[in-house]
């Protein structure tokens, strides 16, 4: 109880600057990278409760994070049914389809688990492309307005500023974050772990394995819809390349592993890392720094090619970090830290 | 009828082509256990290599495989000992991340070098047909690609078979730990078969490329695909990769002329999804965890 | 003479001070990067004529990736933080469909050069704008123009199941409806792949007198080489995407040969400017200007034109794109109203046809320096 109450404390006041910072911050575009950065947490701890703390890498995320997506929208666009309402809906659809995914799914191991996660995250995508008259097919759905937001008769937001999508994507973090936090403390959790470090061994002690398996998988599942439907929402704008493409699950799962798997904060930092990065890397940011901090002048030969080149080059530059990641840090973020900080209690001693 | 004859000779042709990125794929799960999401994208460097020895050393695509099989074979070796060694006992995700970062790597560098356009490599014969009557044609480059790809994995399959490294990769792909206690060096059995497998890929870039387009980001069609082919031959079976190759290259063609283009995709990945819940081992290979 | 020279100097001095800042959205890397570049060019060719025309601009590049949520990211960037006057981009039509909303949600205007979905100015969003004519002129003119050519009465589609290739084949679905030609096949196909000649078997055996491509120049080149393999053999193969347009797909003469497509600008029209620029754009860039560059150039030459006039002002500047005549290398330009669109220039395509490997314009009247080949002669 001692040694978590400066964590908690630290937690809670991290969480209140959160809440106060759109009163002092109104730059849209500092929201919009806060809501991003959310998004991520929300996706990257989803992910990690089926493959970091059940061990089931799945590879294709993107199929639920996608059907969220596509059931709020398109009842918002079909029926005008209100997001708040067809949030559920995408819900209802997820966990059967995270159902019948893991029936197919979980009867193989290792490296076969995630090529067929893969096939099924592609075969949705297609689908979506060729029906059409169900998703609008490759031209994606489109919706320009929000309904309001009402209790009764009184508007609470009409959705015109980034405020509320700042208060619903932190919510949707918290979600999560509070998720996890559960998992880590209950039965639930030892019995995910168990069947992490050793299926066999946990399914000779009695352990159900399919349904631990299946639970861990709904609970992810549930969860990524419920970003996919919050950035249907926020973004306005679907696609089957966009919230069902392979490379979307792989960025989900890039969330966990930089930061760490298995832990309750290493999405959150894969997050901080991940979510800057490409932005500062896609819109010329580190170029602009470093002519600005007089480390390359914008006129000599480095600087010209950088300008020329940075930006075309910021998929290279994530790939390098990926190696890099995986070569040196391979636990993540969170691996390294612990690893540094058991080393220097060792010193200590 | 002509259809179907047109749709049955034009997916074994292709077929031919996916086979052989099969192969090179199913040698190097079969040896390392490596999942290698950058497959399409050492295809992709071996196509490019074919455009350089075409446009700058006019050395015709067929016969610059002669070049590329060798220069390929060391790219996928130096891959190997370099990066891919260093995750063969990490897990699974970890591996198709780290090839996934590799296969961006060299898109994109690809790219810088020689941007986004679209290269066409056009020989005298890239529309060249035989008409075999009824109205069907067969597309003269594609067949000889059947041919050559036939005769490496003749060679493959006899070298696998009859020669001592032969045979000790397919120990290593048997019994890793059993292979390595009867003396033979699996270190070096990973490189060769990671370089085999690359100039594999890079071959068969190469004898695709009188009837394909080329650009840097081409490796991603066919990764998932190579998969499949694997999955289906039986990961670690030279003949079951062939046979899985052909067979993919009839079904999307099939799948394309009687449902739709659109589907021929979906109907490999369903019947991908078929073998691994009904014969994960695939076609030829033997029932293994 | 003095008084002249002084006011000049003046101007001259003080555009630096009045440099108008305009934001940039295209596709720099990506799978639409080399088109993007052809963008790229025609805006940095702008940017040189502003300049001696005395208009000073700023520009705020964002690369959209071809991706339309980043798009979007980029519209809000550019409106909220760099407060850019004016937006020119972005390409395709999914990034242009997504950020329109933005850019009238923060009343910036938007000037889109090149994207082809007609929904997108079909919202009534009065600060954006678009200077090429949208896909279902693509399909008028090529259908009008067969109709001209002889009496087709079947046609069959082969399109990219993009949003393009969907939206633009579905606009000409509907218009050969209301002339009463029959579709006989309908074909998506997904972007890459290798072998389409199953399809095109399937294609030749329902006989099509007119075959519809939408593609972009690789997946044409090998439409067309394979349609030759095939045997296909309609009475004229129609181009109606980017890809049967460019230079590329012109220089592979076996194949190309007799293709008709319908392009929003070629050089040898006889609009102000248009041969000059075809000519400078070749001596710096060392490529053919395509279509594209034609479209961004003069968007920006637009723009910036109307943000200096509006001192640098959204609300004026969207007022003057509104009510402004232009007679540039696009030809006359005028943002209006009409059949349901907003602020849309009512741009002419241009039908021309690959003949002896270089590109003529056969429809319509007004711009045809050659007579059509029609139908399509056997393959050799």
């Amino acid at each position: 109880m001692m040694k978590t109450l400066p964590r908690t404390a630290a937690f809670l006041v991290v969480v209140g600057g959160l809440l106060a910072l759109p009163r002092y911050v109104d730059s849209p575009y500092a929201l919009h990278m806060m809501i991003l950065l959310f998004l991520s947490i929300s996706q990257g701890e989803s992910w990690n409760i089926l493959g970091g703390y059940t061990g089931q890498h799945s590879v294709g995320h993107a199929a639920y994070f996608g059907v969220g997506a596509y059931t709020t929208m398109m009842l918002l666009q079909a029926k005008g049914i209100a997001p708040w309402f067809g949030v559920w809906a995408g819900v209802a659809a997820v966990i059967v389809v995270a159902l019948v995914i893991g029936s197919i799914c979980f009867r193989l191991r290792g490296p076969y688990f995630v090529l067929a996660s893969i096939a099924v995250a592609e075969i949705m995508r297609l689908s979506a492309i060729n029906l059409t008259g169900l998703t609008n097919g490759a031209e994606g759905i489109l919706v320009t307005d929000l309904p309001p937001f009402k209790i009764g008769e009184r508007v609470v937001t009409d959705f015109m500023t980034k405020v509320p999508f700042y208060y619903l994507g932190l919510a949707l973090a918290l979600l999560t974050l509070l998720v996890t936090w559960g998992i880590e403390r209950s039965k639930l959790g030892y019995y995910f772990q168990a069947i992490r470090e050793d299926q066999d061994a946990a399914h000779s002690l009695g352990i159900p394995i399919a349904r631990y398996k299946n639970i861990g998988l709904v609970i992810s599942a549930v969860l990524t819809a419920l970003a996919g439907s919050f950035y249907g929402i926020y973004v306005g704008f679907v696609d089957p390349p966009t919230v069902l493409g392979l490379d979307l699950s792989v960025q989900i799962m890039l969330i966990a592993i930089i930061g760490g798997m298995g832990t309750l904060y290493g999405p959150v930092l894969g997050s901080l890392v991940l979510v800057p990065l490409s932005e500062a890397l896609r819109s010329n940011l580190i170029t602009d720094l470093l002519v600005k901090s007089g480390l390359v002048s914008a006129d000599s030969r480095t600087g010209i090619f950088l300008k020329e080149n940075l930006a075309h080059a910021h998929v290279l530059l994530y790939g390098i970090l990926v190696v890099l990641v995986i070569l040196f840090m391979p636990e993540g973020i969170m691996g390294f830290v612990k690893r540094l900080a058991s080393r220097r209690r060792k010193e200590a001693v | 009828m002509a259809v179907f004859l047109q749709s049955l000779i034009s997916g074994i042709l292709i077929g031919g082509v996916y086979a052989l990125i099969g192969i090179g794929l199913t040698l190097i799960f079969g040896v390392m256990r490596v999942i290698n999401f950058g497959h399409g994208d050492i295809l992709m460097v071996g196509m490019y290599l074919t455009y350089i020895l075409f446009t700058f050393a006019g050395i015709d695509p067929f016969v610059s495989v002669l070049i590329s099989f060798p220069l390929m074979f060391l790219f996928g070796g130096f891959l190997q000992k370099v990066f891919i060694n260093r995750v063969l006992n990490a897990v699974a995700q970890n591996q198709i991340l780290l090839t996934i970062g590799l296969g961006l790597i060299m898109s994109n560098t690809v790219m810088l070098i020689f941007t986004s356009d679209y290269k066409i490599i056009t020989t005298s014969y890239s529309s060249s047909t035989i008409q075999v009557g009824g109205g069907v044609s067969v597309s003269w480059p594609l067949l000889v690609s059947f041919l050559i790809t036939a005769v490496i994995t003749a060679v493959l399959y006899w070298f696998l078979l009859k020669t001592d490294t032969g045979q000790a990769i397919r120990a290593t792909a048997q019994d890793r730990e059993a292979a390595q206690l009867m003396g033979i060096n699996v270190k070096r059995m990973s490189i060769i078969a990671f370089g085999l497998g690359s100039a594999l890929a890079g071959t068969a870039g190469a004898l695709i490329s009188p009837t394909y387009y080329i650009f840097p980001q081409v490796g991603s069609v066919f990764t998932l695909k190579a998969f499949v082919i694997t999955v289906l031959g039986g990961m670690g079976s030279v003949v079951g990769a062939t046979l899985g190759g052909v067979l993919i290259g009839i079904t999307e063609s099939m799948s394309a002329a009687y449902i739709s283009s659109g589907w021929k995709d979906v109907v490999v990945f369903v019947l991908f999804l078929l073998v691994l819940l009904l014969k994960p081992s695939g076609l030829m290979g033997k029932s293994r965890t | 003479m003095r008084k002249h020279l002084l006011a000049l100097g003046a101007t001259l001095a003080l555009s630096p001070l009045m440099a108008q800042k305009i934001g940039v959205i295209n596709s720099m890397s990506g799978p639409e990067a080399p088109i993007g570049e052809s963008i790229t060019n025609g805006i940095k060719l702008a940017e040189e004529d502003l300049i001696k025309k005395g208009i000073h601009v700023q520009l705020v590049w964002e690369d959209d990736t071809g991706k339309p949520q980043i798009s979007m990211s980029a519209m809000e960037k550019l409106a909220t933080r760099d407060n850019v006057v004016g937006v020119v981009g972005p390409y395709t039509s999914a990034c242009s469909n997504a950020v329109s909303k933005l850019a009238q949600k923060y009343r910036v205007p938007l000037l889109i050069p090149a994207a082809a979905k007609e929904e997108i100015t079909r919202q009534g969003f009065k600060y954006v704008f678009r200077m090429n004519a949208p896909a279902d002129r693509y399909a008028s003119s090529l259908i009008d123009a067969s109709l001209t050519l002889g009496k087709p009465k079947t046609i069959a589609f082969i399109y990219e199941n993009t949003d393009f290739g969907t939206s633009t084949s579905k606009t000409a679905k509907d218009y050969v409806a209301t002339k009463g030609i029959q579709v006989v096949a309908d074909e998506p196909y997904p972007k890459g792949s290798a072998d389409y000649r199953s399809t095109l078997a399937k294609i030749k055996s329902k006989n099509p007198d007119l075959v519809f491509m939408v593609s972009y120049v690789a997946d044409a080149i090998l439409l067309m080489r394979q349609s030759r393999e095939v045997g296909l053999q309609p009475q004229a193969f129609l181009g109606g995407g980017a890809g049967f347009t460019t230079s590329e797909f012109a220089r592979e003469h076996a194949i190309s040969e007799d293709v008709i497509s319908c392009t929003q600008w070629t050089d040898d029209v006889n609009w102000p400017g248009a041969k000059d620029f075809g000519k400078r754009y070749k001596a710096k860039f060392g490529k053919d200007a395509t279509y594209h560059a034609a479209c961004a150039y003069e968007s920006m030459m637009i723009m910036a034109e109307c943000a200096a006039k509006g001192g640098s002002n959204r609300d004026k500047t969207q007022a003057l794109l509104k009510a402004g005549q232009w007679n540039g290398i696009m030809g006359p330009v005028q943002f209006a109203d009409y059949e349901g669109f907003t602020n849309q220039n009512n741009h002419p395509m241009l039908v021309q046809q690959i003949q002896g490997g270089t590109y003529e314009t056969i429809f319509p009247k007004a711009f045809a320096t050659k007579k059509a080949v029609y139908p399509f002669p056997r393959w050799k």
